[in-house]
């Protein structure tokens, strides 16, 4: 037995006019679930405490809720002392529970076709992974997009993958998930990476079937004419000022000491569009003993091709930029750019070892830049924190050098192709992030990814910087204070 | 629907709604016999839980057994199913049962279920305890729930309309003839809704029990219901005791722990890593019949040789890792969130309560002795007989789901007339949990301690007396319901004290031992075949053992 302290949700819409949170001291078994603590309270200390759940082992996805932020299964998730117990973020009916039908309610059917033909091995491999799904609405709740547009959901492109995939069922899916928001999801990832089953809906559903609208011709105008781009120029934007590679040499050697050697996949963006905070990124790497070659030959990743389903000439490009850092013989090959860091990790089969410059700095380990007094927040990249699973390298970067508050990790909007092909979505989610910036109090907002820097920066008063331009300036503070006085 | 405000007892009937059809449940056979009742006329669906998730349909791993090739028979599946039911069972049920099961099961691949397939398209089975033919069907170990999705996906199709969350408390009457059923919503508004018929649907009820794999609508609403309707049960003393079940967490103990460990080769050790299953089926071991191997670790814990949490070991680190991952992912998956890897360190299980073998008397067409109301699922007793073999109660839900619903969608329209006697009843009976000053959570868990220890693996008639006089003090208690939200909770408490009292009841009336159902105080002269005893049945007018003839 343990005694466990816990804040939990409460709200009953019908009487009241705003949620509060109640404290609770609970007496837990060992081992206990989140569930379990919910029972102790509603059997023995208040019966009124309402909260949804039936099979208490992970199978009927009635009883998601969210621990500490984290939307979770409450009959799996074990229980913490000190936890806040919230419902997911979907229109409450009363404590922790909330409206799940109209969701549900949006997952297609089967239509059966006229004639009836078993699905093969094959196809019931495919469709098994998105069938495990328990419709807890976990990934629903989480969903950025879901919350500022038009768009079914998650679970329902799983659905409509899956149909799509099977023989017996006879409507055009492909079709019907389009007109069911199938562009507006923004690859945050978030889904998966909350999914109690791993259900991987971005990769395994919404890419395969926006691959599927692009050989019925259902890709965006605006998606085309980014795989054009990338087509005629090897890069998926245009230059709008000398790019990277025009301004340094292939091969930078650091000052002093060389403590390890990496290729740098520059990526479109830091190329053509933001080179100042790839520069800024070469001398923090030149500073700590990184030599860094830059093979011209590379182009885009195909990240833009991947997530809006035009993988036609992908393999032309990958083959293209995997040789020419073969080549070089390199062993380690640097990103900066979290969308181009994990494509190259999850889409490319690289005979090399691919690592985000966070990892890279870390990893060999940074001269102490001097503090700054500055509040600051950092925006988690999605593709950086779920897409490639880094939280604490940016921050102990960051934390060399300012204040860090934190705000909720959610999608800035940019990703999946919306802020080409949706606008007006990617707006609207940038402007959530500004009021989350607004919460923090920072005066400088800073992140690790190229969208995620040119996509906020017009939505907040505050200035947007680089990670490495964050370390620069730290550096240059050092530098200040060093400097004898003249 | 009528909607009656439960605080104030009165009617209103601003929300009418009658139907053709009620079903109430949607767990398999809810859900089959609403999708086919749908075809003769409007239906309605209720259920405690949101449609589909509640129940154990959705719990079920295992499988669906099911004839499907030509080496295999309908009448080696019937002998299974007889002799693993120590010939309890009703034959002629069986016989329905092992007939139609393969083309329910081409419903649900018509309907779109995902099926694990061979290589030549055929759906795949495997081996499951006391079947001499590999006949159970698969999706993965997630078959109930592949079930419930196909249902739920097809029941979308139909004009089938859903009530979700309402907890039915009472089924209400036209003179001898069930014609609707009384409901609490969310809220605890009382709810009626009226038909012209009944189909009850409710699953199972371990739910009376301290240790059980069931979910938490087990709690055997509808022997209740039924029982108060005036309908006749049979067998209730039939409990199948899983033998694994899991010991940790405490909470979360009885959690199931599937057959197929042991099938994939899991040993079954106590605290002195003796394999004990030597001692109690030399020949069959791991494999035997589930109420054998229960008894086995029953014994072993009973006589000291259990583990600290009150297990014994079941142990598959000898088994190459690739096989535990690919062959038990879910059992992988959730030790490991309890902390436990079973690639390295041995599980503790004990037995569990499972499941309800006996119900409500049924006919062929799911008719229960009551004119209107009919019964299928685990709700329906007759089927299993003594002892359920893993994969037909999943047969079962559909088999005769199918039918319930087939025959209660053919019953003639009548004029519905509300039945204010029981609804005034309802009504009194629910203000008395304003007055009440115990907690029904505290009536559950001192039945349910109580049923363990006088009513589960082995019997006899002192402890079986003692548990009746337990469940009769509390049935004398005053439950309280602190806000109209509770109303149905202790409505709930109530169905589970009447659902132990007719299982304790059947134990003493048969005065045998009989596959599940073992009483240490007997000796007998007899075996299942030879035995003079069928049916135990209890009805509030009859209770007593039918003779042979
Ligand atoms: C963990 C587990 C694993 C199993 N594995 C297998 C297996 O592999 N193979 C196999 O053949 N069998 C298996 N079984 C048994 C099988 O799952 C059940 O017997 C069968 O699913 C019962 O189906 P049902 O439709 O009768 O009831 P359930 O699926 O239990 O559904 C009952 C429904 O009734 C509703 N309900 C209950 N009371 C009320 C009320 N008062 N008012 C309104 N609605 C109510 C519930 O909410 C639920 O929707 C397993 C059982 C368990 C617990
Ligand atoms: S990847 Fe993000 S935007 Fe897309 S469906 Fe998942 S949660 Fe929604
Ligand atoms: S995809 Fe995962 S998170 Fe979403 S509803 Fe299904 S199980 Fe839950
Ligand atoms: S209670 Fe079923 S998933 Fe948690």
């Amino acid at each position: 037995m343990k005694e466990l302290r816990v804040r939990i949700f409460r709200f009953n819409p019908e009487a009241e006019d705003h949620p509060h949170y109640q404290h609770y001291q609970v007496r837990a078994n060992d081992g206990a679930r989140v569930l379990h603590v919910l029972q102790a309270i509603s059997d023995e200390m208040d019966p009124t405490l309402s909260f949804r759940y039936c099979c208490g082992s992970g199978q009927c996805g009635s009883c998601a809720v969210r621990v500490n932020g984290q939307a979770v299964l409450a009959c799996m998730e074990e229980a913490k002392d000190s936890m806040t117990v919230e419902p997911l973020e979907l229109p409450v009916i009363r404590d922790l529970v909330v409206h799940m039908e109209p969701y549900l309610e949006a997952i297609a059917s089967l239509i059966p076709t006229g004639e009836f033909r078993m699905p093969t091995h094959e196809e019931v491999e495919a469709m098994k992974p998105l069938r495990s799904c328990i419709e807890c609405l976990a990934c629903v709740s989480v969903c950025p997009a879901l919350k500022v547009t038009k768009f079914a959901g998650p679970t329902v492109m799983r659905e409509d993958m899956r149909l799509a995939i099977d023989p017996r069922d006879h409507e055009d899916r492909v079709t019907a998930s389009v007109a069911d928001g199938l562009f507006t999801c923004t690859s945050c990832q978030a889904c998966w990476k909350t999914c109690p089953k791993d259900i991987q809906i971005p990769g395994k559903a919404i890419e395969k079937l926006r691959a599927l609208a692009n050989r019925e011709g259902l890709t965006l105008p605006r998606h085309q004419e980014v795989a054009k781009l990338i087509q005629d120029t090897g890069r998926s934007v245009t230059r709008t000022e000398p790019t990277l590679m025009e301004q340094v040499p292939e091969v930078i050697e650091p000052r002093g000491e060389v403590k390890g050697t990496v290729g740098f996949f520059v990526g479109c963006m830091y190329n053509q569009r933001l080179p100042k905070s790839a520069l800024d990124a070469l001398e923090v790497l030149k500073r700590n003993g990184i030599r860094v070659i830059i093979p011209r030959e590379q182009v885009c990743c195909g990240s833009p091709l991947i997530r809006t389903g035009q993988v036609d000439f992908l393999d032309t490009i990958k083959s293209r930029n995997i040789n020419c850092f073969t080549f070089r013989g390199l062993d380690v090959v640097m990103t900066m750019c979290a969308g181009c860091g994990s494509t190259l990790k999850h889409d490319y089969t690289t005979p090399f070892r691919i690592m985000d410059i966070t990892e890279v700095l870390t990893r060999f380990g940074i001269e102490q830049p001097a503090p700054l007094a500055i509040k600051a927040t950092y925006h988690d990249p999605c593709h950086l924190l779920r897409g490639q699973g880094i939280r604490d390298q940016p921050r102990e970067l960051i934390t060399k050098v300012v204040d860090l508050v934190e705000m909720p990790a959610i999608c800035c909007g940019s990703g999946g192709g919306v802020k080409s092909g949706n606008p007006a979505e990617a707006d609207a989610l940038g402007e959530l992030r500004r009021a989350e910036i607004e919460k923090t109090g920072a005066e400088v907002v800073i992140t690790s990814c190229p969208f995620c820097e040119y996509h906020i920066a017009p939505h907040t008063d505050k200035p947007v910087k680089n990670i490495c331009t964050i370390l620069l300036e730290g550096y240059a503070e050092k530098d200040r204070k060093e400097r004898p006085p003249a | 629907m009528l909607l009656c405000d439960a605080a104030h007892n009165k009617m209103h009937s601003d929300e009418e709604r009658e139907a053709h059809v009620l079903v109430i449940g949607s767990g398999g056979a809810g859900v089959r016999a609403a999708i086919e009742a749908s075809t003769y006329g409007e239906t309605i669906l209720v259920s405690k839980t949101l449609a589909g998730k509640g129940g154990c349909t959705t719990m079920a791993e295992g499988g669906y057994n099911a004839v499907l090739r030509e080496q295999d028979s309908c009448d080696i599946h019937f002998e299974d199913t007889m002799n693993g039911g120590a010939l309890l069972n009703d034959p002629a049920l069986v016989r329905i049962l092992v007939d139609e099961a393969p083309r329910r099961m081409e419903d649900l691949l018509r309907w779109g279920a995902v099926f694990d397939v061979t290589d030549c398209c055929e759906v795949a089975q495997r081996p499951f305890g006391g079947q001499r033919f590999a006949r159970t069907c698969y999706a993965g170990d997630r078959t109930g729930h592949e079930m419930i999705s196909t249902l739920i996906d097809r029941l979308h199709s139909t004009e089938v309309w859903v009530e979700n969350e309402i907890t039915i408390i009472s089924l209400l009457k036209d003179g001898d003839r069930v014609n609707g059923a009384a409901g609490l919503d969310r809220q605890g508004n009382l709810r009626v809704i009226l038909a012209d018929s009944v189909v009850l649907a409710t699953g199972g009820g371990t739910k009376i029990y301290d240790i059980s794999t069931n979910s938490s609508s087990g709690t055997g609403d509808g022997y209740a219901l039924g029982f108060r309707a005036g309908a006749e049960l049979i067998d209730m003393e039939q409990i199948q005791f899983h033998p694994t079940g899991a010991v940790y967490p405490y909470d979360a103990r009885g959690r199931l722990v599937t057959e197929a460990v042991r099938g994939e080769g899991g040993l079954l050790l106590n605290i002195n890593h003796e394999r004990f299953m030597d001692r109690y089926d030399p020949q069959r071991k791991e494999l035997s019949t589930r109420d054998v191997v229960a008894r086995a670790i029953a014994t072993e814990i009973m006589e000291g040789r259990g583990t600290v949490n009150g297990g014994v070991y079941l142990d598959v680190t000898h088994l190459p890792r690739s096989q535990i991952e690919t062959k038990l992912p879910i059992m992988l998956e959730q030790f490991l969130k309890f902390g436990v890897d079973i690639r390295d360190e041995p599980m503790e299980v004990a037995p569990t309560a499972h499941h309800i073998m006996g119900g409500l008397r049924i006919t062929p067409q799911g008719e229960t002795t009551v004119p209107g109301l009919f019964a299928c699922g685990e709700v329906a007793g007759g089927v299993h007989g003594a002892n359920r073999l893993g994969g037909n109660a999943l047969a079962d839900t559909q088999v005769f789901g199918r039918r319930a619903g087939d025959a209660a969608g053919r019953a003639p329209s009548l004029e519905k007339i509300a039945d204010t006697m029981g609804i005034d009843a309802i009504q009194s009976r629910l203000r008395t949990f304003d007055q009440g000053d115990v907690q029904p959570s505290t009536v559950i868990r001192s039945l349910q301690v109580a049923m363990w220890e006088g009513a589960g693996i082995f019997r006899n008639a002192k402890d079986l007396e003692k548990t009746l006089g337990i469940i009769d003090h509390l049935s004398t208690l005053k439950m309280k319901a602190p806000a109209r939200e509770n109303l149905a909770g202790c409505c709930i408490a109530g169905n589970m004290l009447t659902t132990a009292r007719l299982v304790v009841k059947g134990a003493l009336l048969r005065k045998e031992s009989r596959g599940a159902h073992v009483r240490r105080d007997i000796s007998q002269a007899w075996d299942n075949r030879t035995s003079p005893y069928s049916h135990t049945y209890q009805s509030l007018e009859r209770e007593g053992i039918e003779v042979r003839p």
